[in-house]
């Protein structure tokens, strides 16, 4: 059980601050960004009418996410924040099934990984209320239902970063322990591959479906 | 063993804290997910409203969280305040 | 008046194994209450189909039960538990234990009554896709014990972890942390989990071509669900595992307990509201068929924005056990 909570750190000193890496966090999600990209460019290599297998994976995962911020957003803002969605989804899906390899574990049982994709959804859904509301409309919203409830207004707000990451770090890392736990108390018989199966690639997918859809809604929210 | 007065505040601070948070949740949760029932039973009935039943399932219940994140605040004031 | 440890650790034992099946049998004996009820009901409207509808009600019957057989399992270990070398910290990991298992069964035993009794009336509805609900029912009732397993599983840990190396001080307050966090998170999952297998259950019967749409968004409802469950889980582990420093101060003891407290009853609201959420959208799939992926999303987003309290109270307990 010692392995529980056991990181590999980098500590580097620079002007007065520590800074920490942590090693295999940071490998596992280059993993994962290269087998994306490897993945983007065999599907994209002999495009055809009739598709091969990995043409015929991105475009699903294309067109589903096309059509689902299509219904959230309009056809405008679609064309420009679809890409977005969609490789939020790849990326997120590929972290949460990384784990089921030998040696590797998944980037976002860490809560620096789901915290940085939570802060990047807030900063993408606010940014975008700010270009397409206005500056003024986007202030005002937070004076609603009357102007005493900013400070609670701000709060709810920066709550939806908090609840978006540590939903995904929960999961994910409750996951991790519960196969480890079980794992320890049946000696590794028959169980374990049955719970990987459910924890790693059931719950993470729908985790990471979870989390898409979120920010997708919160952006959508900003726009309206 | 005596308990001094700070001592006893500081402890009753930090399980307050817990209990506040805890007992919070409760209703939230429930209220929310009636929200959400609700929600899924109208785009049952009627499909073709489903943008405007989830925009309006999401504003229901980020109000009802109102008293969550209300017991999230006094959680954190007495955690890192009192 | 002054007892020595040994006698300590037996009163604890005892009074763990006494709340361990004494909560336990709460939710059995309403989930098997509620079938039976339901399948009365459906006895009465077809009373031909009496054999099958019988059968249907013993194999959910004793699927609620087994929530109250773990109970029942971990009170009788506890009660013939040899303490080996006697230490204080045990009497409060046992009675951990017991509170973990007695609360962690309530949820999943309310639960599973859902499925098997929707299950029973649904038999009598469209006799001619009794397997199929029987199936359907099997399924659903056994996500139903996840979170009762997970009650086991942490007061299985708690029985059986040494820990005698572990200072007293804050550590009697960390293990009974752990063990209400488990017991009472699981008691929203377990139900809420019920409530999404029995909508599906009566969704089957209603419309039987529905069944494979209907079966995946209940386990996709049902998943979610038992994520609060799967919150209270981390934090029981992070408080057994963790070395707490050697304390004699109240507020260092706490600080892990209410950290325990604070996502056990946390999770319990969240549970119960995305079972409710999954048990509408599962009884509109099979409605409503061709609008499976809107409804799904529709529940995703509704019972992930539900959960948040929960997030809310494990980011508290986060807080109480490593900042503070």
């Amino acid at each position: 059980m010692e392995e529980l909570g056991k990181i590999h750190q980098l500590v580097v000193t620079a002007f007065g601050y520590e800074l920490r890496f942590n090693l295999e966090v940071i490998s596992w999600t280059w993993i994962v960004i290269i087998c994306l990209l490897i993945f983007g460019y065999i599907a994209k290599r002999n495009r055809s009418i009739v598709p091969g297998i990995f043409q015929n994976i991105g475009e699903l995962f294309i067109e589903q996410f096309y059509g689902l911020t299509e219904d959230a957003l309009d056809k405008r803002l679609a064309r420009k924040y679809a890409p977005l969605i969609c490789a939020l989804f790849m990326f997120l899906l590929f972290c949460n099934i990384l784990g089921i390899f030998p040696h590797l574990g998944e980037p976002t049982s860490d809560l620096n990984t789901t915290l940085s994709m939570g802060i990047m959804g807030f900063v993408i859904a606010h940014y975008v209320g700010i270009r397409e509301k206005g500056f003024k409309a986007y202030i005002k919203a937070y004076f609603q239902p009357i102007f005493f409830m900013m400070p609670l207004n701000v709060i709810g707000e920066l709550s939806k970063v908090i609840s978006i990451s540590f939903r995904l770090f929960g999961n994910i890392m409750g996951g991790d322990i519960i196969v480890l736990v079980v794992s320890y108390l049946t000696l590794s018989l028959v169980l374990p591959p049955f719970l990987i199966g459910f924890f790693f690639i059931f719950i993470g997918a729908i985790q990471a479906f979870v989390f898409t859809m979120l920010t997708l809604v919160y952006i959508s929210v900003q726009v309206k | 063993m005596a308990i001094e007065g700070a001592e006893l505040v500081k402890a009753a601070s930090l399980l307050g804290a817990g209990l506040a948070m805890g007992l919070g949740a409760i209703g939230p949760g429930v209220g929310e997910g009636l929200v959400g029932s609700k929600a899924c039973e109208a785009i049952g009935k009627n499909p073709g409203e489903a943008g405007l039943l989830t925009r309006t399932m999401l504003v229901g219940q980020a109000v009802s969280e109102s008293t969550g994140i209300y017991s999230l605040v006094v959680a954190l004031l007495l955690l890192f305040v009192v | 008046m002054s007892f020595d440890t040994a006698t300590w650790i037996q009163v604890a034992t005892f009074s763990a194994g006494g709340l361990a099946m004494g909560f336990g049998a709460i939710g059995a004996a309403l989930g098997e209450g509620y079938t039976a009820g339901l399948a009365n009901e459906g006895l009465s409207s077809r009373p031909e189909k009496s054999g099958d509808i019988f059968k249907n009600m013993l194999v959910g019957q004793a699927i609620a039960e087994s929530a109250a057989i773990f109970a029942l399992v971990v009170a009788v270990l506890l009660l013939f538990l040899d303490p080996g070398a006697p230490y204080l910290l045990k009497a409060s990991a046992v009675l951990a234990a017991g509170l973990s298992m007695g609360f962690g069964a309530i949820g999943s035993g309310v639960g599973a009554g859902f499925p098997a009794g929707q299950a029973c009336l649904g038999i009598a509805r469209q006799p001619a896709v009794s397997g199929t609900l029987t199936t359907n029912m099997l399924i659903g009732s056994a996500v139903c014990q996840t979170p009762a397993i997970f009650a086991m599983v942490v007061a299985l840990l708690l029985m059986f972890t040494d820990f005698s190396s572990m200072p007293l001080a804050p550590t009697w307050a960390a293990l009974l942390g752990a063990g209400l966090s488990t017991g009472l998170a699981a008691i929203g999952s377990g139900a809420g989990g019920g409530l999404a297998a029995g909508a599906s259950c009566e969704g089957i019967a209603r419309q039987p071509v529905s069944v494979g749409n209907v079966t995946t968004t209940m386990l996709v409802g049902q998943a979610v669900s038992q994520t609060p469950a799967i919150f209270g889980l981390l934090i029981s582990f992070i408080l057994i595992f963790s070395a707490f420093p050697e304390s004699a101060a109240l507020s260092a003891a706490m600080a892990p307990l209410g950290a325990g407290i604070c996502m056990g009853f946390g999770g319990i609201g969240p549970g119960l509201g995305n079972g409710l959420t999954a048990e509408q959208a599962v009884r509109w799939v099979a409605r409503n068929l061709e609008n499976t992926g809107g409804l799904t999303r529709t529940m995703l987003v509704g019972q992930a924005v539900s959960q948040s309290t929960a997030i809310y109270a494990m980011v508290v307990s986060l807080v109480l056990i490593f900042v503070i």
